[in-house]
């Protein structure tokens, strides 16, 4: 990771503290034992290039032959056409340097907040957020991750704080029902997909058509294998991540961008937070059933 | 406050007359109302204070990360003096503290490199005749909401001031030599990040300082927000907002929550 200083001013050295927990976040987090200590932060601008259609990186002649284990899915065409109007194969593959990108700008931001709330002195960071935001010129994101460092009243720390995108009385429950939050858990994949032939007919719809069928719906099987592709990749990140432990409160955002016309990119991205077991698990008392006056 | 803004705030002078014989105005919602009205406080008037600013000449080099003083001076004073405007308004009033502040910018087709800045907020006093002026002798202000006012009150914590800091920042354009060496790249750009650090740190340090000035021991609420306005994308206004507070009491037993099933929808 690249050194950056964030220096300029140790937050909670002045002797109050800053939070970006709302009141009733706030007070949850009083009650729960939590002093906030200061808003942590972490920020990480990198250059991401897209890369080229599978068109323009096989000059239209043939398929991307992407690295060894990553994923892709070749389609020929089966009307043996041979026309430049004409599609003579589709892809599916795994964008893996835009994983690399996103898992690098994203650590390193984390690691910067991290490393803020352990010069506060905080046991752990509640309230976490991030998000990736496009930055001046084209080609240029930002990635920021912000949470509020807490301490636990009366504790000194010397080990690296937990973190959770959890707060208030979410976090309060997850406390309740037994498990501590150990770190929060980000993942991203990325799967890029060329359309075939007939993968391009069914998306315009006139697959029905083309394969002589009365009904139009029609599974369009190249896309639903790239989705499947996506969530899989996403799936072994996220348990290369979890060591066993737990994940809770997951949060599955599927983008799907089009880049011109069959060609688009699919990119499932989900949050949750590790979470171990550390007691046993208390009965809730019954819901009270209530009305609000909003 | 200036000759001038007294005689602005002279201008007002009709509305805060019917609000000083009773009858109140407010944006709270009912159950706002409710709630301040349970923890001791009463509405006295919709208070605002707006500024009309033009903004002087700010050079930038093309290549520099910097911050625009220049630009970063005319944000604050302008918010600055909306703020001040709305609190004169409440002191008129007799009033403690604001609550639910909301301060925007607005840009306008007459005026070129001119922007309004209002504050608006609902003046507020404790009807217990115990007087709740910050340590400056000024009503508080505070951008919390009713509900989150109550909240904030029974955890033995009260809002000294609503405080910011700002500061505006040119992020350097690159090179085509850096453009070039880089093309095809995934890599961090190190000089820009280290120049968004700068300048919301910048902002925070003077949010910061301004709770201090108001002996607050805490800040609750904060928020980062960024705005390009109309100076083009690499210019940036980073603002840093929330609300200072102190404590009060440390005799305080919050209730334990319940679990409830909502019967709406």
């Amino acid at each position: 990771m690249t050194t950056v200083s964030t220096e300029v001013h140790p937050p909670g050295e002045s002797g109050s503290f800053s939070s970006g927990l709302s009141v009733a976040d706030f007070a949850a987090c009083l009650d729960m034992g939590l002093e906030p200590v200061g808003l942590a932060q972490g920020y990480c601008v990198m250059q991401s290039q897209q890369g080229l259609s599978p068109m323009q990186v096989g000059f239209g002649m043939s398929p991307y032959q992407p690295a060894p284990n990553d994923y892709v899915e070749n389609y020929h065409c089966p009307h043996g056409i041979v026309s430049t109007e004409h599609r003579m194969w589709g892809q599916n593959y795994q964008q893996a340097w835009i994983e690399r990108t996103w898992r690098q700008g994203f650590s390193s931001a984390y690691k910067r907040m991290l490393d803020e709330a352990t010069r506060m002195g905080a046991h752990g960071v509640i309230g976490v957020v991030d998000n990736v935001t496009p930055l001046a010129q084209e080609g240029i994101v930002e990635f920021r991750i912000l949470g509020t460092a807490v301490r636990v009243s009366g504790h000194s720390s010397n080990a690296a704080p937990w973190t959770t995108y959890l707060a208030g009385q979410r976090l309060a429950k997850s406390f309740e029902a037994g498990f501590a939050p150990l770190n929060i858990v980000t993942a991203i994949s990325s799967v890029r997909v060329w359309a075939s032939c007939i993968t391009q007919y069914v998306m315009e719809g006139t697959g029905a058509m083309l394969y002589g069928q009365s009904n139009d719906s029609i599974e369009i099987e190249q896309i639903v294998s790239a989705r499947a592709a996506a969530r899989e990749l996403l799936r072994q990140s996220v348990k290369a991540q979890l060591h066993g432990d737990q994940l809770h409160s997951v949060e599955l955002v599927l983008r799907e961008h089009e880049f011109g016309h069959g060609d688009l990119e699919i990119q499932p991205v989900l949050r949750g937070n590790r979470v171990r077991r550390y007691k046993d698990f208390d009965a809730f008392t019954t819901p009270r059933p209530t009305v609000r006056l909003t | 406050m200036s000759d001038e803004s007294n005689e602005l705030a002279r201008t007002t002078g009709h509305r805060l007359e019917e609000l000083e014989k009773g009858l109140f105005t407010s944006d709270l919602s009912v159950n706002e109302f409710l709630l301040i009205k349970e923890v001791g406080y009463h509405p006295l008037g919709f208070v605002m204070g707006s500024s009309i600013y033009h903004t002087g000449i700010q050079t930038r080099k093309w290549g520099q990360s910097q911050e625009l003083t220049k630009l970063t001076e005319a944000m604050y004073n302008a918010r600055e003096l909306a703020m001040t405007r709305m609190e004169d308004e409440a002191a008129q009033l007799g009033a403690d503290g604001v609550v639910g502040v909301r301060l925007d910018v607005n840009y306008y087709e007459w005026g070129k490199d001119a922007a309004e800045f209002i504050a608006v907020g609902t003046a507020v006093k404790a009807e217990d005749g115990v007087s709740r002026l910050n340590k400056l002798g000024k009503p508080f202000t505070s951008d919390l909401s009713g509900q989150d006012f109550w909240t904030l009150l029974q955890t033995g914590y009260a809002p000294q001031g609503l405080v910011m800091g700002t500061c505006v920042y040119h992020i350097a354009h690159r090179g085509l030599a850096q453009a070039i060496q880089s093309t095809g790249q995934n890599l961090e750009l190190p000089n820009f990040t280290q120049a968004l650090y700068e300048a919301r740190e910048l902002a925070m340090t003077r949010m910061q300082d301004e709770a201090t000035q108001l002996g607050a021991s805490g800040i609750v609420g904060v928020r980062l927000e960024e705005k390009t306005h109309q100076w083009g994308s690499h210019t940036i206004e980073f603002l840093s907002l929330g609300t200072a507070v102190t404590k009060t009491s440390n005799d305080v037993t919050l209730a334990k929550p319940i679990t409830i099933i909502s019967l709406d929808n």
